[in-house]
């Protein structure tokens, strides 16, 4: 009598598990990283400038034409020789900003490419 | 009695050795599953990287092409200014007015590249340019797609 009861519980207590799902399955999904999809930098919109070119000869006109129009008679100078300098290395921060924009572009063109439509 | 029990034993062997096929059968198919997913990765894996790579060249490409141009536009400039011995100071001086207009007219034209270059639009008349007097020559290559050097 013992030993059917024992037997009875033991088919009880392992029932459930008996042709079940003994293994727990693990799924590993993959989710993309979010794109930073940063907008590109604004494009710089400068100040028109003018430039005047004294001599020797002409300082004395130069002058009393900005005071005429009411500008402070003072002029910040450069040397021909310093005014292409200025030239040369306005031209080079030009070609540094359109490198870093060209490399940025590129960059987001590789690593965050649009999507067909 | 020692009959029944050998039939007995040998059916049970029976079964289980049939039992033990099925369960390597299903191992097998299941290792043949996953052998043809991994090959399937493989080759995507392996044509995404064909498609990097080929994009890769291309920027290089691009890129090498950017630092050429940049070479050539500062080469145009020195040239402007020392162009056949020419002393922009001197010139300042005998043809002060020219020369003004002519370093205005500079200042504004490299102002546009400037702009260019941060990621402004081309105008219209800046793409459609194609002769040299309606260039800007600060920097062609930039801000004027369609314009090609006569050589």
């Amino acid at each position: 009598m013992n030993k059917i009861l024992a037997i009875a519980i033991m088919i009880l207590l392992t029932g459930c598990s008996i042709g079940g799902e003994k293994r727990i399955k693990i799924f590993s999904v993959e989710e993309p990283r979010a794109k930073l999809d940063y907008p590109m930098p604004t494009a710089l919109q400068l100040e028109e400038l003018k430039w005047i070119i004294i001599t020797s000869k002409n300082a004395e006109e130069v002058f009393a034409k900005l005071e005429e129009a009411g500008i402070d008679p003072v002029l910040f100078g450069l040397t021909d020789k310093d005014y292409q300098v200025l030239a040369r290395n306005f031209a080079q921060i030009r070609q540094k900003l359109q490198e870093t924009n060209n490399l940025l572009e590129e960059y987001k063109k590789y690593y965050e490419p649009k999507e067909k439509e | 009695m020692a009959i029944a029990i050998m039939l007995i034993t040998g059916i049970a062997g029976a079964g289980i050795y049939v039992m033990k096929l099925r369960a390597d059968n299903a191992t097998l198919k299941a290792n043949q599953f996953k052998l043809e997913t991994a090959i399937t990765e493989q080759n995507k894996v392996l044509e995404q990287q064909k498609k990097d790579f080929t994009a890769i060249l291309e920027s290089n490409k691009k890129l090498n092409v950017l630092i050429n141009t940049f070479k050539k536009d500062l080469q145009d400039l020195d040239k402007r200014f020392t162009k056949k011995d020419r002393d922009i100071g001197k010139l300042a001086i005998d043809r002060t007015g020219a020369i003004e207009r002519i370093i205005n007219k500079g200042g504004k034209n490299a102002a546009r590249c400037i702009e260019l270059a941060s990621g402004a639009e081309h105008t219209e008349a800046e793409l459609k340019a194609t002769l040299k007097s309606e260039i800007n020559p600060e920097c062609p290559a930039l801000a004027n797609p369609n314009f090609v050097e006569y050589q």
